[in-house]
């Protein structure tokens, strides 16, 4: 076994470092979901891109402030920015027959181009937030068709209407209100701009004050309010605004949902309605078109505990009333309610679990009823919210498609009850993600465990029993032969299309466990392009817990969950996503004897400290708080499967560098933002000791600092900070090499001892071997956000840095050869150095284009990469998550354990048919010429 | 073109704070147009950069800079692009009139260098200064397979080797056949000496056939005294040996 090691080891250091990706693995390997997150309510809507095109796009701007445009048709994204902003106060609007979108997002206001997504113009507002923002559908000589203006509302000091022209973003008017009220909402009518604001008195509610101004001036034209202090006690109260409709309409309700009012903005008349009195109603939910063309109907949907049920309302704009036309009948669950409008008609598109059916706003005769197949993925969620189109010929519905929010945070396009596509936008808010074993892979190691703790022969007798039960897949596996040798002849392998979670001969297929920050878990197939396997709600299953940002930690077949609100621990079984009580966990657990106590260590109250046991106890064993009041920012350890193959490193002239190999390793980050300075500090965990420490200064301690440590190395990344006269700028990555002495062939104090231990190094007490620090600094273009080494088997294979680059959305693997802390400064190497591989040391690394894993793919927001070794040696996982989800393989010493796609098996079998041919036609001529030789003598 | 004037001109009019663009020009190999809408372009200072979305005309628009010196760097999927150094300073238009104005200049700069170390000025000027943002290269993402092909095959060494080895091994014998006799018995006594005729008796004057049996593993491992034929049952590799 170890001379098989070795011989892969010199495989491994003879091939080129440098292992980019072949062209034909692209998108063959890895996988990218190109996420948006989840979509808003009043911020989604098809639009055509640009005036006259026969399809359109969906728009939205989502929960993580992403503006996206999906096409419909595959659910691909078309394109997508971010914006900035606290998540989920962006704006949204277009308007007919443009070829923009306008986004509000906290103090920008931009246009963008709808077909490409490229900036038109951009405002900023300085320290205003914008509240709201409207397009003006009007023409008054001072707009233009092709580009209409927007209308905006600004909170700053005092609140502020500013029309934008439409073509350059540059503000027309600017109307100021100095009363002190709440700026609330914007509606505008074809000839009127109405800005609402909340006058909120010492006690009691809310009365709405509705300002008219001129759109051509801005200038006040009226003022009313509207009495609504019994019923508004928060903005939420207020449940529409109605946004460039025929009628602008205002609605409110009271606390409990017991009273709908209605004002037709424009008017002081409020009109009343009582929602069906059954149940209590737990939700209202107006829905309108927003086209001016459009009736004056809108629909009022009521959610009650158990299930749905909708009014529609016409407005008379000539008498200025309000009336119920129809009601839609209750159904059981819950459901939602989509508006569409063609020409001057309104369609109202009812989306149930099962069935979606389509209404005009005119009258109550279903136009078009289709049943929604079940589908795996939306078993047991519920449609939130969506958006549709409508095709109506001749007074029937032909088609419909819907793009549905469901509970469970697909975002789904069911047309005509079919599931066309369907996004995992809940992947976007992950926060924390951890690898679990394939079941098959998790019940043979427990397996193998009972054999080894019994006696021989009852563990020969288990070890027959289950090779006999094996049999029973032989038939299956014998039959799949065929099929298989087929696939690997001609090219297409069955990897890509394997659809059940199994294990494969290469281990590819692993779990990936995701958690969010709205506290679900997902279990994603690496092996599948990332396809979700399960999906939980961790609210279902520990209802009265706001879990925020869950930690998840792989056990046998489960995963820990723990949160920072929360005092228990939540197991969840990693194949199915259920709920396991304790007490089957403690049967598993193998029990640790007294000796085997481990030291756990945390950040507790800015100090690190180390205690005795699994559990965070009073008294810590060591405290580490780092020197001159600076304030630890981030520590990282070792991992815990860090295989090392080599103790040492062997030089050109045969000695040997020992590497100082401690598994308890952890760097500690900190900083001190007075005098900018950021230090590392090297710790042993188990005695707290500190092993090396390293200061910088003139480092911008606002950005992010991210550092890794694997093996013997350990590296970190800093932004310079251009207040100082530093010298250089930019950003800078230091990598640290430790070895146990500085001389070759020496141990240092370890020399001569058979045993060591890092809590009594050596005779003398309180003596620590430290290490023999080697460190080098690099420029880089960019900035690091977070950084990761890859993880093998055996460790055998060379480690590669991932660092993950957010400006230009990438994920970069820089060889370890690169950023060794050996390369010779200031001269060439010599002989020796250059056999070693070292070259010589450049200030600058230029990021290789090659390097990169994401090749042309886009991975944006990414906040962790997790890696994970593969069934080969020479492989190792990758996973990011974040905003989207990527996945990879990399092979940082190439692939030397497994043929790749170059290897043509086709020609190989020939060249053998062919030498056999050969020697077929060979054999007769030799034998003849031996025949000859002995008759000859 | 009528967009790129009139977003000079909205520069020019608004107030406070330095303002500039940066512009991409259309170039024989790179077309802006088709750049994905994701290139942006950065400012980084101190604290967070400062972001410009690329515009429909392929500039970046930079509004409100505060005076300072700014790494700025262009980030787009397919291209790579130059470094800069943007500065931005409030200077007097007329000296002692006391009335500042904006400043800005631009260089070329290398990474890994310092950063006084400024390469070509790339403009200056007031506010709304537009600078060429200038295309290094295309990124090349992926690595080229080497297929199998029989030129490749024939530039092996070893293959070249084994070819030449064989072409002596086949060629001479008719060489020495076709040579008239008085250089061949020339050489017929250069081979007794030599590194050829060393392993051979005199029992053997056929030199065809003693070419032919000529054991090429023994004469490479350095094996010089024993006679031909009889070596073939050795170890082709004795160094082999002494590595255990």
């Amino acid at each position: 076994m170890r001379l098989h090691a070795r011989a892969l080891a010199l495989a491994a250091s003879l091939v080129l470092p440098c292992a980019a990706i072949f062209e034909d693995d692209a998108y063959h390997i890895d996988y990218h979901h190109a996420l948006a997150g989840l979509p808003k309510r009043d911020t989604t809507f098809f639009q055509q891109p640009f005036p006259g095109s026969k399809a359109s796009l969906i728009y939205t701007l989502s929960q993580k402030q992403i503006l996206a445009a999906v096409n419909p048709k595959d659910g691909a994204i078309v394109w997508r920015q971010s914006l900035s902003g606290p998540p989920g106060t962006g704006m949204l609007r277009s308007g007919e027959e443009q070829d923009t979108v306008i986004s509000a997002a906290g103090n920008s206001i931009a246009a963008w181009s709808a077909a490409d997504g490229r900036l038109v113009w951009e405002n900023t507002m300085g320290g205003a937030t914008a509240e709201d923002l409207e397009l003006l559908e009007q023409e008054d000589g001072m707009a233009n068709a092709d580009s209409k203006d927007a209308v905006v509302l600004l909170s700053g000091s005092s609140p502020e209407v500013q029309r934008l022209d439409g073509k350059t973003g540059r503000a027309k008017w600017t109307y100021t209100d100095s009363s002190g009220d709440t700026p609330f909402q914007l509606s505008t009518s074809p000839t009127t701009i109405f800005y609402i604001s909340l006058h909120t008195p010492m006690l009691g509610g809310s009365k709405i004050k509705v300002t008219s101004l001129s759109p051509i001036t801005g200038k006040k034209l009226d003022q009313y309010t509207l009495s609504s202090e019994g019923e508004v006690q928060s903005r939420e109260h207020i449940l529409f605004t109605g946004a460039n409709t025929a009628a602008p309409l205002l609605a409110w309700t009271d606390k409990l949902n017991k009273v709908l009012k209605v004002n037709i903005i424009g008017t002081k008349g409020v009109s009343t309605f009582a929602p069906p009195s059954n149940e209590p109603v737990q939700e209202i939910v107006l829905h309108a078109s927003n086209r001016v063309t459009s009736l004056p109907h809108f629909l009022v949907e009521w959610q009650t505990a158990t299930g749905h049920s909708a009014d529609v309302f016409h407005v008379d704009l000539k008498k200025a009333t309000i009336a119920k036309a129809y009601s839609l009948p209750v159904l059981a669950g819950k459901g939602t309610f989509t508006t569409t409008s063609s020409d001057a008609n309104v369609y109202f598109t009812r989306v149930t679990p099962d069935e979606i059916s389509v209404v005009s706003s005119s009258s109550h005769g279903i136009l078009g009823r289709w049943p929604v197949k079940a589908q795996s993925s939306l078993a047991a969620a519920h449609p939130v919210h969506g958006v549709s189109e409508v095709v109506v010929k001749s007074g029937s519905a032909s088609a419909v498609r819907s793009a549905i929010l469901y509970s469970n945070g697909q975002f789904a396009l069911i047309r005509n009850g079919e599931l066309a596509w369907e996004r995992p936008e809940f992947l976007a808010d992950a926060v924390s993600a951890a690898w679990a074993e394939l079941p098959e892979e998790e019940t043979l190691a427990h397996e193998l465990e009972v054999e080894g703790h019994s006696n021989i022969i009852s563990a020969y007798i288990h070890r027959v029993k289950r090779h006999i039960r094996d049999l029973e897949y032989f038939p299956a596996w014998l039959q799949s032969i065929p099929n298989r040798l087929l696939g690997n002849l001609f090219g297409n392998s069955q990897d890509d299309t394997i659809g059940d979670i199994q294990r494969d001969t290469f281990g590819f297929h692993k779990l990936v466990v995701v958690a969010t920050s709205s506290g679900r878990m997902a279990g994603l197939d690496v092996g599948s392009k990332g396809k979700a396997v399960w999906n939980i709600d961790l609210d279902q299953v520990a209802p009265d817990v706001a879990f925020t940002r869950p930690s998840l930690k792989t056990a046998h077949g489960y995963i820990e969950v723990k949160d920072r609100g929360f005092e228990g621990t939540l197991f969840i079984n990693s194949t199915t996503g259920a709920l396991i009580s304790s007490k089957d966990i403690e049967a598993h657990e193998p029990s640790l004897s007294e000796a085997q106590r481990l030291i756990a260590f945390d950040l507790v109250d800015g100090e690190l400290k180390g205690f005795l046991g699994a559990e965070l106890t009073l008294d810590p064993v060591w405290t580490f708080t780092p020197p001159n009041g600076e304030k630890i920012i981030g520590f990282t350890p070792r991992p815990i499967k860090d295989p090392v193959a080599s103790i040492g490193k062997v030089l050109g002239d045969r000695r040997v560098l020992y590497k100082y190999i401690n598994p308890n390793l952890v760097l500690v980050t900190a900083a001190l933002e007075s005098t900018r300075t950021a230090s590392f500090y090297l710790l042993d965990s188990s005695s707290g000791q500190l092993l090396h420490a390293i200061s910088h200064h003139d480092v911008d301690v606002t950005r992010p600092i991210p550092s890794t440590i694997s093996e013997n190395w350990f590296s970190y990344s800093l932004t310079i900070d251009s207040a100082a006269d530093s010298t250089s700028r930019g950003y800078q990555l230091v990598v640290a090499e430790l070895f146990e002495s500085a001389i070759p062939d020496d141990r240092g104090p370890l020399g001569a001892s058979e045993n060591s231990s890092t809590l009594q190094p050596s005779s003398a007490m309180g003596d620590v071997a430290m290490p023999y620090v080697l460190s080098q600094t690099y420029h880089i273009v960019e900035e690091i956000s977070h950084m990761t080494v890859t993880q093998t088997k055996q460790g055998i294979t060379t480690r590669e840095l991932l660092v993950t680059l957010p400006s230009s959305n990438a994920i970069v693997g820089i060889p370890r050869s690169i950023i060794d802390p050996r390369r010779p400064v200031g001269r060439d190497p010599t002989a020796l150095e250059a056999s070693e591989g070292l070259t010589k040391y450049t200030p600058f690394i230029f990021i290789d284009p090659k390097w990169h894993l994401n090749h042309k793919y886009e991975v944006m927001g990414i906040e962790g990469v997790i890696t994970s070794e593969s069934g080969l040696e020479s492989t190792s996982l990758v996973f990011a998550f974040g905003l989207d989800v990527f996945g990879t393989r990399v092979a940082p010493s190439f692939a030397f354990d497994v043929l790749g796609k170059g290897f043509n098996k086709i020609q190989m079998l020939l060249t053998v048919v062919a030498l056999f041919v050969g020697v077929l036609f060979v054999a007769p001529l030799v034998r003849r010429k031996q025949i000859n030789a002995l008759w000859t003598i | 073109m009528r967009t790129s004037q009139y977003i000079i001109a909205s520069l020019a009019s608004a107030a406070s704070a330095a303002r500039f663009v940066l512009h991409i020009p259309n170039g024989p190999v790179v077309n802006p147009s088709t750049f994905p809408s994701s290139t942006h372009a950065t400012l980084q200072s101190s604290g967070p950069p400062i972001v410009a979305h690329l515009t429909r005309s392929n500039t970046f628009n930079f509004y409100n800079v505060t005076p300072g010196s700014y790494y700025a760097s262009v980030h787009c999927r397919d291209f790579a692009f130059e470094p800069l150094r943007i500065d931005v300073s409030l200077e007097e238009t007329v000296e002692g009139s006391g009335e500042k104005k904006e400043m800005i200049r631009a260089w070329q700069t290398f990474v890994g260098n310092e950063w006084d170390n400024k390469g070509e000025s790339k403009g200056e000027g007031g506010n709304g200064l537009v600078i060429e943002a200038k295309v290094m290269g295309g990124k090349s993402f992926f690595q080229e397979r080497e297929g199998f092909s029989p030129l490749s095959f024939l530039k092996n060494p070893m293959i070249l080797m084994a070819l030449f080895s064989m072409v002596l091994i086949f060629g001479m014998p008719y060489l020495v056949e076709n040579m008239d006799p008085e250089t061949k018995a020339e050489f017929e006594e250069m081979q007794k000496k030599g590194v050829l005729g060393s392993a051979t008796g005199s029992e053997r004057p056929n030199p065809a056939q003693q070419l032919q049996n000529f054991d090429l593993a023994a004469w490479m491992a350095g094996k010089t005294t024993d006679s031909g034929p009889s070596s073939r049952g050795q170890s082709p590799n004795p160094a082999s040996k002494k590595r255990t």
